[in-house]
């Protein structure tokens, strides 16, 4: 997850500047009726699209029904303090014989205050352990999830340490050694 | 020209005896003169069973110490699967938050005398993890009291043996009748209250049987199967297929 984010942090910045051109996968949703926006792609040149929340669940449905049946990683980071989640899908084709599989990342952009997305875990089963961590780190809800508890931190544990406004409580076993 | 004298005589069997005496022989071979306390450390000190304890990648190290090329067994280090059976505990790999009530339960179930060697960084001082990380807990001895530390991360496993060879000598000097004080430890070992409150598991074991995992809620499946456009009945079977 962390290479996601690295990988994807400088992107988001030339978004806004340049005029996008909507990839094979974003345009096939256009003519299809679904709403969405094409975001530039990353440096590896894949695909990417932004997507409502609330939209998410039909997108996910329809790309399943395109071909896309492996769900590869499902994470989130967060943009910076004050602004919005981000829950991304990395999305690949896998059929026999493929050397290069036809990929796309959905990205769902969620307020800082209720970040709440459906689960595509009921399409995807790999997203199971991915939502959990995603709501274990960042605190974002996916409704729908069959098992949504914390999957790393102490199951009391309060706040989400991977959100860039984290303050790390002052327990004595975190301070530091002398 | 004087033939010696009784005197000498007997001054010259005992100087140079015609052959070994068998009383002192017979005394050196079978007789141990020795302390309670030495016999006892030395029973202990030759038989430190380790528990077998690993949390990251230190234990790769023990591991290679377990196998046939450094082999521990000579130092007399007996691998046990159980807290009840060991004496000795070598955190090998990070604790986090999450692993230290179970560290210290161990380390508690353990009989005493028990002694812990710190390996690596982490365990020491939280390594690596001790800059940033919002679970690492910074150095093992905040939660059990440490005897030996092994810098290193991870250390080589001729480490792991120089502090084991150095608890032996630690465990050579203890004395039963220090036992009381000794046991009571001296080290840095500090142990707060966090006023937390206990929380009811959230695992209950019935994982993918749960009936939450049966079928979508209403609201989802709703969702999913929204009829958009011409593409939406193939769509559809596909993901009944799935």
């Amino acid at each position: 997850m962390a290479e996601e984010q690295g990988k994807q942090a400088p992107q988001e910045s030339e978004v806004k500047s340049e005029i996008v051109v909507a990839g094979k996968t974003s345009s096939w949703l256009t003519e299809n009726g679904f709403d969405n926006e094409a975001l530039a792609p990353d440096v590896s040149n894949i695909e990417m699209i932004k997507v409502d929340a609330d939209l998410l669940l039909p997108i996910a449905t329809a790309l399943y029904g395109y071909g896309y049946n492996y769900l590869q990683c499902q994470g989130a980071y967060d943009l910076g303090a004050g602004k919005e989640l981000v829950s991304f899908y990395h999305l690949i084709k896998v059929a026999d014989d493929v050397k290069q599989p036809d990929e796309v990342r959905l990205k769902v952009f969620l307020p800082r205050d209720n970040p709440q997305v459906p689960s595509v875990y009921w399409i995807w089963k790999a997203a199971d352990w991915q939502e959990r961590e995603s709501y274990d780190m960042f605190g974002i809800i996916y409704e729908g999830h069959p098992n949504l508890k914390r999957i790393l931190m102490n199951e009391d544990w309060i706040g989400y340490p991977l959100r860039k406004d984290y303050v790390s409580p002052d327990f004595y076993e975190l301070q530091d050694a002398y | 020209m004087n033939s010696p004298t009784f005197e000498q005589q007997q001054q010259e069997k005992i100087l140079n005896p015609s052959s070994s005496t068998q009383i002192t022989q017979d005394l050196s071979e079978n007789v141990i003169l020795t302390t309670v306390d030495d016999i006892y450390n030395w029973a202990r000190l030759s038989s430190l069973w380790p528990m077998l304890y690993g949390t990251a990648c230190c234990f790769i190290e023990v591991a290679a110490l377990i196998g046939s090329r450094f082999d521990f067994d000579r130092y007399g280090l007996v691998p046990r699967s159980s807290p009840r059976q060991s004496d000795l505990i070598i955190t090998a790999g990070t604790v986090t938050m999450k692993m230290a009530p179970a560290l210290v339960r161990l380390y508690e179930e353990m009989p005493e005398p028990k002694y812990v060697i710190a390996m690596g960084a982490c365990t020491i001082t939280g390594g690596m993890f001790s800059t940033d990380s919002t679970t690492a807990v910074r150095g093992v001895d905040k939660l059990i009291p440490v005897d030996v530390y092994i810098p290193g991360c991870p250390p080589r496993p001729e480490a792991i043996f120089d502090a084991v060879i150095k608890l032996r000598k630690k465990i050579s000097n203890q004395s039963i009748q220090e036992r009381a004080t000794s046991i009571e430890q001296t080290h840095r070992f500090y142990s707060t209250r966090h006023n937390m409150k206990a929380v009811a598991p959230i695992l209950d074991g019935t994982y993918i049987q749960s009936a939450t995992r049966q079928a979508p809620p209403k609201e989802l499946a709703e969702a999913m199967g929204m009829p958009l456009d011409a593409i939406e009945s193939t769509e559809k079977k596909e993901v009944e297929r799935g």
